[in-house]
């Protein structure tokens, strides 16, 4: 019988055939995250290289942050890759269709687990560890490290990934036998929460904001202390630090390294032990629930009901609102979506910007615009997400509405009403929140809301067109959808729309708030520059909002008559 | 070659499969027929190992599916009725990562996916993705990988949906072969006829439960028609036409 590592064939040569046929985009899609990837990277090392390089000139106090650091940046890590592993095994090891294969074949049970651990690992992981790379790259460039250091950055990554995903893995094999079978989705709502509430929690544990108010503290020391409270020498996160760290001043930490590797390998045959006994009895819950009960959203249907809509679109509404629902991949990428957002306001709240009095209502007034273009980009984000799939996840399906007497209008609109709502919901309240904890000027307040309304319904529109412009009927999810060409160039020209916007309003904005603070009246000249920048962002978003409707239900119809 | 005892499937309360017991001797073409719903699937896919019994065995070649679940499945080849396939794989990858699988070694594996795929005519597809075949060329590669191992046993759900008539006068020629050389198969199908003109004994499943069980003839006697043809007694045994109640819901 062929070792574990056979299993992962078809993932490689699945992935040399994709490189080696061309799809329409793919060259565009690869230059955007290319670049996009490359400036990520190239942030991270420079920006930790430029703060190791600070902290040296406090010589021993920078070393203790340095310490401190690396110890974050892994605790950090852990909680991420811990709910990463929760999520990714219960689909590598219960929901993947793979497993049918896999399974009905002659496999020893611990090849079986070998090889989806290694999967999970993979996947669960990759991403950390994609992030975390360039950071201890720059640290290293700073401190002039060995390679020695870029070597035990190797060994200490590697076993510290493996500990939290092994116990995410654990969590999941367990609720999966625990709970009621036909629960998967409510078992990743659980998941989701738990995720977000452990992400508010840990970012009110480190208390970041401390940094800005050092000088505000009587004693260094003690401020030292609560900020060195959550990293307990317990944590595999601690031992990958000191690991490093060690390496750093050109030592070797055996002890840590010791620990991370026997609790890698421990925690691994924990759950190979715990797999040989529960995974199938798993599987075989998992299956039965395919056929889950379902909740059937009565309450959906009285809402779309008593809304002033045709019966066809009604009845269009009410299938996209239960479908999205019902689909379990949506509902835990929304909830990590709302952890995000949880992040960004509490971000905002903690913002002492009036510790500079002399800038405090200047900055406050330039964070409302960065705001702004920041709920911008996460509505493009959520957008591409959500709204731009709206018209290929008909699927296979599509023959109905096509054979159907609605006309491409009605469904169009449809789903362009099932978007907005939420959409403009979303992100509104994300502004007029975070306006709210910054304490911005009045007009401020009331300008930015009503553009990022006005950008909801361009973007939305924007999305529901170029959706029924580049429909992908045969993708396999969502997610295909948003990467596609299609989704890609809505990406592009959603971020070009709300960078022009914010030209548009930022420049009226400031010329107000130059005269108000200054007591003095506007030139008459100025005020006919400045209504017709603020014409000129409404009607961008209306053009683009009308535009793209119109231009997405005459693409719909050339489909129909293909 | 394949036997089931007792077998039992719950989901809750509901019972999917309600002590079903059978055996498929080598060479033994033996049809399961039922109405949608019957519990046919749940019964394949607790015999290919892939879900948990409530109760009862599963033998497959003497090996208990339960207990010595790898000896069980070395012996069987598996068709499902919705196959899963590698899409962005070739036919060939995708069979040779199948034989891989099964624990074949690759001078047999060459030889086997060239055997197969001459088999079931997809030789000219042998390096084409498998997101390009249609329907039934996929069906033909599921089956290809199920009998590249020699299974002594297998396990067929549904094969004629979605084959041309050429391709299921493939299937069933490949099918009489096997047989001929002592392989056992158990096949699922709702094409009466195939089943009438094929298999050498047939289970008819109704509620989880086997009804009736034996030869075509055997079936015929039993009902008191020996010249009736199986489709009319399939309907009659499980529950009519629903001739009357269209004509009902109609007038």
């Amino acid at each position: 019988m062929r070792a574990f590592p056979f299993q992962l064939l078809p993932s490689l040569w699945a992935w040399r055939n994709r490189t080696r046929t061309r799809e329409r985009g793919d060259l565009l899609r690869a230059s955007l995250f290319g670049c996009v990837g490359l400036c990520v990277y190239t942030v991270l090392v420079l920006g930790s290289m430029w703060l190791t390089t600070q902290l040296t000139t406090y010589a021993e106090l920078g070393d203790f942050l340095l310490r401190l650091g690396l110890s974050w940046l892994f605790l950090t890590c852990l909680s991420f890759l811990a709910f990463s592993g929760i999520v990714t095994s219960l689909s590598t090891f219960f929901l993947s269709e793979d497993l049918r294969l896999l399974f009905a074949a002659p496999l020893a049970g611990d090849r079986l687990f070998y090889a989806r651990f290694a999967r999970t690992i993979a996947q669960a992981s990759w991403m950390v560890v994609a992030l975390v790379a360039p950071v201890l790259v720059g640290i290293g460039l700073a401190r002039s490290a060995s390679p020695a250091y870029y070597l035990t950055a190797i060994a200490a990554v590697v076993p510290f990934a493996v500990i939290p995903v092994a116990c995410g893995s654990a969590v999941t094999l367990l609720l999966v036998n625990i709970f009621p079978a036909r629960r998967a989705r409510d078992l990743l709502m659980l998941m989701g929460l738990v995720f977000a509430g452990s992400i508010v929690l840990l970012l009110r544990y480190i208390q970041p904001e401390q940094l800005l108010r050092v000088e505000s503290l009587p004693d260094v020391m003690a401020f030292f202390s609560t900020l060195q409270s959550p990293v307990t020498p317990l944590l595999p996160s601690f031992w990958a630090g000191e690991m490093l760290f060690a390496s750093l001043q050109g030592r070797s930490d055996n002890l840590h390294a010791a620990a991370l590797w026997t609790t890698a390998m421990g925690v691994t045959i924990l759950l190979r032990g715990a797999a040989g006994r529960w995974h199938f009895a798993g599987y075989s819950k998992s299956q039965e629930a395919r056929k889950a009960r379902f909740a059937r959203h009565l309450v959906v249907e009285r809402i779309v009901n008593a809304m002033p809509m045709s019966t066809v679109r009604r009845a269009l509404l009410i299938k996209d609102v239960k479908v999205f629902l019902r689909d379990v991949t949506q509902w835990s990428q929304l909830l990590l979506l709302l952890a995000l957002v949880l992040i960004y306001l509490y971000n905002f709240r903690v913002l002492d910007l009036d510790r500079i009095p002399s800038m405090g209502a200047m900055l406050k007034n330039a964070y409302a615009f960065l705001n702004l273009g920041l709920a911008g980009l996460v509505m493009a984000t959520v957008t591409v997400r959500f709204v731009f799939p709206a018209v290929s996840s008909e699927g296979p399906a599509f023959w109905i509405v096509r054979t159907a007497p609605v006309t491409f209008r009605d469904f169009l609109w449809s789903k362009y009403w099932a978007g907005l709502v939420p959409v403009a919901c979303l992100t509104t309240a994300l502004t007029v929140a975070a306006n709210e904890l910054l304490g911005v000027d009045p007009f401020l307040k009331l300008l930015t809301t009503t553009a990022i309304v006005f950008m909801s319904v361009a973007l939305v529109g924007l999305a529901i067109g170029l959706g029924a412009c580049y429909p992908r009927f045969d993708a396999d999810n969502a997610n295909q959808v948003a990467g596609s060409f299609g989704g890609v160039a809505f990406m592009i020209a959603s971020v070009f729309f709300v960078l022009v916007t914010i030209a548009l309003l930022g420049w009226p904005s400031s010329v107000y708030l130059f005269h108000q603070s200054r007591h003095r009246a506007i030139p008459v000249l100025q005020q006919i520059l400045m209504m017709l920048c603020f014409a000129s962002a409404l009607a961008l978003s209306l053009g683009t909002w009308w535009y793209s409707m119109r231009t997405g239900i005459a693409a719909l119809n050339r489909l129909d008559r293909a | 070659m394949i036997s089931l005892q007792q077998l039992v499937k719950k989901y809750g309360a509901f019972t999917a499969v309600d002590g079903i017991s059978l055996d498929v001797s080598p060479g033994e073409l033996h049809g399961f027929l039922g109405p949608n719903g019957a519990g046919k699937s749940t019964t394949f896919r607790m015999v290919a190992g892939l879900l948990k019994p409530t109760a009862g065995r599963v033998l497959v070649n003497g090996a208990d599916m339960a207990t010595d679940p790898e000896t069980a499945k070395a012996s069987l080849g598996f068709i499902p009725d919705r196959p899963f396939l590698y899409e962005k794989l070739t036919a060939g990858e995708f069979l040779r990562f199948h034989g891989g699988l099964y624990g074949m070694k690759e001078r047999l594996i060459a030889t086997r996916v060239r055997d197969m795929l001459a088999l079931f005519e997809l030789t000219d597809w042998e390096h084409q993705l498998v997101e390009s075949f249609s329907h039934g060329m996929k069906q033909r590669l599921v089956m290809s990988a199920a009998f590249m191992h020699e299974p002594r046993a297998v396990l067929v759900d549904e094969p004629m949906v979605g084959l041309d008539p050429r391709g299921a006068q493939l299937i069933k020629a490949v099918f009489r072969r096997m047989t001929d050389r002592g392989v056992a198969i158990l096949m699922s199908t709702h094409t009466l006829e195939v089943a009438e003109e094929m298999c050498d004994r047939v289970s008819i499943v109704l509620k989880g439960r086997i009804i009736v069980q034996g030869t075509v003839e055997e079936i015929r006697t039993m009902s008191g028609n020996s010249h009736e043809q199986l489709t009319p007694l399939f309907l009659r045994l499980t529950g009519g036409s629903g001739l009357q109640e269209l004509d009902e819901a109609v007038a």
